[in-house]
């Protein structure tokens, strides 16, 4: 069980007694790995957190930042990995149940939700299992709540065959006057609203903080059941609370139950609370431990004065949503618990909160130096065989089998839909221009080799994404998916990631406002899956209108590339997909380039030079172009000598290395001279190194001809591949 | 200032869509989200039964909220000649109700879909196609897992002789739609339900390659109420 012995003996400090089996529980769930971030508090503290947007920082459910005067946008990432592992559908579907509810802590409205999934090969029948379980139980959960899906990440490993990575993260918009978050005093009520107690989800945060049993079937009870139409009234009504002003406070029930909501804001405003247990509303019959620790969804934490309790009633009324008001706050800092007129437990609240951070061991493994085994006297390969491999890899082809399950257009505001370009755009509202764009990027076999370059790279792609679409970065959130923390060797990927994260994300002035820590990502051999930094970012898009996609537009455009590019093909798609290869230097971050090549690009979107944008990302130059051609059904011609490069030394190395900080864009070609000029004037390497065509080929030229495709070739491999896979 | 209601049912999701739509376009329209249990039909001079999950879609979509009061407000209204359009749920929920013919089956591919489709416009008559030339075209997104339209051969010569109908362009029929079926309207268009949304196809929520073609069906009812149709 997650808590050690010296753990049970530090309980028995705090109380000066044997805990009673309630309590232990208590303790159990809050002090999980999960809840109370024991072993990852320490390092967490390197991220930077502040900026002059940040309106609300880690702590609270959700962070908010501020993106526009008076206009706040809370966004937040959650993973739920161990539940999805055991019942994909219902486990992602809770997943995404949990994030929304952080969300609405804040009194902000759910607009955006972004899948980040890490699977298992679509070749394995379990894995494909899995997948298509997780994408069904988001598109179930997230089209019913009526909050659309409009972006995210996805990647196929066998590392993730019987363990996945399902990350879920959802953006809401509240005026910054409306936000949620008085501080709660002693006499006011604890209302908990929505669904009713049962026995599903019993212990599931502790269940989380362990690795994956053998036979994951007797943990069937760990994983929650998901009930979309109770949500959705949970939003419906307290957007009413909210702008009515009826709550002083809400909070998810979330992992830990009853008891991580209740102690949490108890601790944190020096409260205690005392909880009639018998006054909450059951499915089933409960003993007093398992109300108390018990995690079934859609369940919310509302404080309210007794003053306006009747109002908030009616509220909940009128959305035939059950509540029951189980006790209040007080002021003597213990939280005391009542069944059947008995005291079952009684614990200070501070103790049960905040669990002694651990330090952990850290130690490299052996296998880290995959990451500096250079991948020397490779096979000269075909090109255009090579382009369609690696197109054709479901790490890269077209995402649409997923994301056309996914209400994408619900709440009509996604002006920038998925697939359309590297970032989606949401507009604020009705006869307002100005928009979010928001996007969430992971490399996982990047942070296998090399997890606090890795981490870097998942940053700076995510900062690449929103600024291909010509949108400011604001404000980034992470999720970390790490191995078991008691193992030094899994550990050091942790530490090594979190500090590739702190380090960019100080370089790129981009604040962590928020995120959260999964270890335990091990199969039931003790194989960690690839260790994975999600990163997920908001940025500001001042006129909706005005923001650049990535096919290509018209035929007699300059193709101009923006940045230099390196011969780093270690870890890249190519070495994986058509060397069968998994080693090398990953490409290194270079954050200095990335600030200045960005800046370039956000200009040229906004003067509106750039007809189209795309990163040079995954797969490298070659399937940026073939992407753009695809998309835009416009051919594309490029002579790669004339791509800036620095030491490549073979064709394969400027068409598939994946250096950062690098774009293409296409430019009208009367504005060439003016993106030359603003380019050597901002200090940034470009060239104009091709055209769009208006036949439908596809061809990359070196002296003679390297590549030649016809787009409608590219276009099948693109599009359909994903979706042949899982057909 | 004409009053268009947008009813909520519990799991209704579209209803603030809806409203944002009038305002983006500007139109000289209060449309308002009305909560079901405070429906009445006579407060209003049209009603939008809008997209979503009501009651999370438990027996069939649209089964439920066709059995509520609503439905018989709805009735009464329709009897007056009071504009009723469906999208979506609202469509199944109209079928239901058996004030539209049909019904709506589960898509042919198993799965949710989410894509924006060409539409062509039929005999385009009553208020919500008034400004609808025929044969036009108009695109817009569908969303939904229960949108194959089934109609018996004998309704289908009818509806195609004598109501107003929208089918999806060749080679755009998301769900294996009997005869392309996209809409079907009452045979004087007073009645109208859509599987594609028109909400969402609204100015700059328009992806390249497709009109707005909501804008026309908002335009249509904005200018119907105002004039008489």
């Amino acid at each position: 069980m997650p808590l050690a012995p010296e753990e049970v003996g530090e309980i028995r400090e705090i109380l000066g007694r044997e805990p009673t089996p309630e309590e232990l529980a208590m303790f159990e769930a809050q002090w999980s790995e999960h809840c109370s971030y024991k072993s990852s508090r320490l390092l967490l503290k390197l991220l930077p957190t502040g900026g002059s947007r940040v309106l609300v920082g880690p702590g609270r459910d959700a962070p908010a930042v501020e993106v526009f005067p008076g206009i706040a946008v809370v966004f937040k990432i959650e993973s739920h990995n161990h539940p999805s592992a055991v019942d994909p559908y219902n486990g992602a579907a809770t997943g995404i149940g949990g994030i929304v509810r952080d969300i609405l802590t804040l009194g902000a409205r759910p607009i955006a939700l972004l899948d980040l999934l890490y699977l298992g090969e679509p070749s394995d029948p379990h894995a494909s299992w899995i997948a298509r379980g997780v994408v069904k139980g988001i598109s179930d959960y997230g089209n019913r709540i009526g909050v659309p899906t409009v972006a995210g990440d996805t990647w196929f490993d066998s590392s993730f065959n019987r363990q996945p990575l399902v990350n879920v993260a959802c953006v809401g918009l509240a005026k910054v006057e409306d936000l949620v978050g008085e501080q709660p005093r002693p006499g006011d009520l604890i209302v908990i609203v929505g669904n009713s107690t049962g026995r599903d989800g019993l212990l599931g945060s502790s269940f989380a903080s362990k690795p994956l049993g053998k036979d994951v079937d007797r943990d069937i009870g760990a994983v929650q059941v998901a009930d979309p139409l109770t949500e959705k009234l949970l939003i419906d009504s307290l957007a009413e609370l909210v702008q009515r002003r009826l709550a002083r406070y809400i909070k998810d029930l979330g992992g830990g139950g009853l008891t991580t909501a209740v102690s949490e804001v108890a601790a944190e405003f020096n409260l205690g609370a005392e909880l009639d247990l018998d006054k909450l509303h059951l499915r089933t019959e409960l003993t007093p431990l398992e109300i108390l620790v018990s995690e079934s969804q859609e369940r919310m934490m509302v404080v309210v004065e007794p003053g306006k309790l009747s109002e908030v009633e009616r509220v909940f009324e009128k959305y035939d949503l059950r509540y029951s008001i189980v006790g209040v706050f007080t002021d003597n800092g213990r939280i005391v618990a009542r069944f059947r007129g008995r005291v079952v437990a009684d614990v200070p609240s501070k103790e049960l909160a905040r669990p002694r951070a651990i330090r952990r061991a850290s130690r490299p493994p052996a296998e880290a130096l995959n990451g500096l085994t250079p991948a020397l006297g490779l096979p000269e390969v075909s090109i255009p065989d090579s382009i369609l491999k690696v197109l054709s890899s479901p790490n890269v082809s077209s995402r649409r089998w997923i994301y056309e399950q996914y209400d994408h257009e619900v709440g009509a505001r996604t002006a920038v839909k998925p697939g359309y370009a590297d970032a989606a755009v949401l507009k604020l509202d009705a006869g307002d221009r100005r928009g979010i764009a928001v996007k969430g990027d992971a490399n996982p076999r990047y942070t296998y080799l090399d997890p606090f370059n890795g981490a870097a790279n998942s940053v700076a792609e995510c900062f690449r994404n929103l600024v291909s679409v010509g949108a400011t970065p604001v404000a980034i959130v992470d999720e970390l998916n790490a191995g078991n923390p008691e193992k030094p060797e899994q550990f050091w990927y942790f530490e090594m990631m979190l500090k590739g994260l702190a380090w960019m994300a100080g370089e790129l002035g981009l604040p962590v406002v928020g995120g959260k820590v999964s270890f335990y990502n091990e199969d039931h051999l003790g194989r960690q899956v690839k260790p994975t930094t999600t990163i997920v970012g908001v940025g500001v898009v001042e006129e909706v209108s005005n923001v650049a996609t990535m096919d290509f537009k018209v035929a007699g455009s300059a193709v101009v590339v923006v940045g230099t590019t390196f011969p780093e093909l270690g870890g890249s798609e190519y070495l994986h997909r058509v060397h069968g290869l998994e080693v090398g230097e990953i490409p290194r971050p270079r954050p200095s380039s990335e600030l200045r090549n960005s800046s370039l690009v956000l200009e040229l979107v906004r003067r509106g030079l750039a007809l189209a944008v795309h990163d040079i990302g995954l797969g490298g130059l070659g399937v940026a172009l073939a992407e753009m051609a695809v998309l835009g059904g416009v051919g594309v011609e490029v002579d790669l000598g004339r791509v800036p490069c620095r030491g490549c030394l073979r064709v394969d190395e400027v068409v598939f290395s994946e250096t950062q900080a690098r774009y293409v864009v296409e430019v009208k070609a009367g504005d060439v001279d003016e993106v030359l000029e603003l380019a050597g004037r901002m200090g940034v390497e470009v060239s104009v190194v091709g055209r769009t065509l208006s036949s439908g080929v596809y061809r990359l030229r070196s002296g003679g001809a390297v590549a030649e495709l016809p787009l409608e070739v590219l276009r099948s491999t693109y599009l359909e591949s994903l979706e042949s896979s899982f057909r | 200032m004409v009053r268009v209601a947008v009813v909520k049912f519990p799991g209704t999701n579209c209803d603030e869509d809806v409203v944002r739509a009038f305002r983006e376009l500007e139109l000289d329209v209060e449309a308002k989200v009305v909560w079901y249990k405070d429906f009445r039909s006579a407060k209003w001079d049209a009603v939008v039964i809008p997209g979503g999950f009501s009651y999370g879609d438990w027996l069939r979509a649209g089964a439920i909220a066709a059995r509520t009061k609503v439905l018989d407000e709805v009735r009464e209204g329709v009897s007056r000649g009071l504009p009723v359009l469906g999208i979506c749920n609202g469509f199944q929920v109209l079928v239901e109700a058996e004030l539209l013919p049909g019904a709506l089956l589960p898509n042919e591919s198993g799965m949710f879909t989410c894509r924006w489709v060409r539409t062509v416009v039929e005999r385009p008559r009553g208020p919500w196609l008034s400004l609808v030339p025929d044969r036009s075209r108009l695109d817009m997104p569908v969303a939904h897992a229960e949108g194959r339209y089934y109609v018996d051969e004998v309704t289908y010569s009818e509806i195609s002789l004598k109501c107003p109908h929208l089918r999806y362009e060749r080679g755009w029929n998301p769900n294996g739609s009997t005869y392309d079926i996209a809409g079907v309207g009452s045979e004087n268009g007073s009645v109208l339900g859509l599987m594609p949304h028109p909400e969402r196809a609204v100015g700059v929520l328009t992806p390249r390659g497709f009109n707005p073609g909501g804008e026309l069906i908002l335009r249509s009812i904005a200018l119907s109420l105002r004039k008489g149709w």
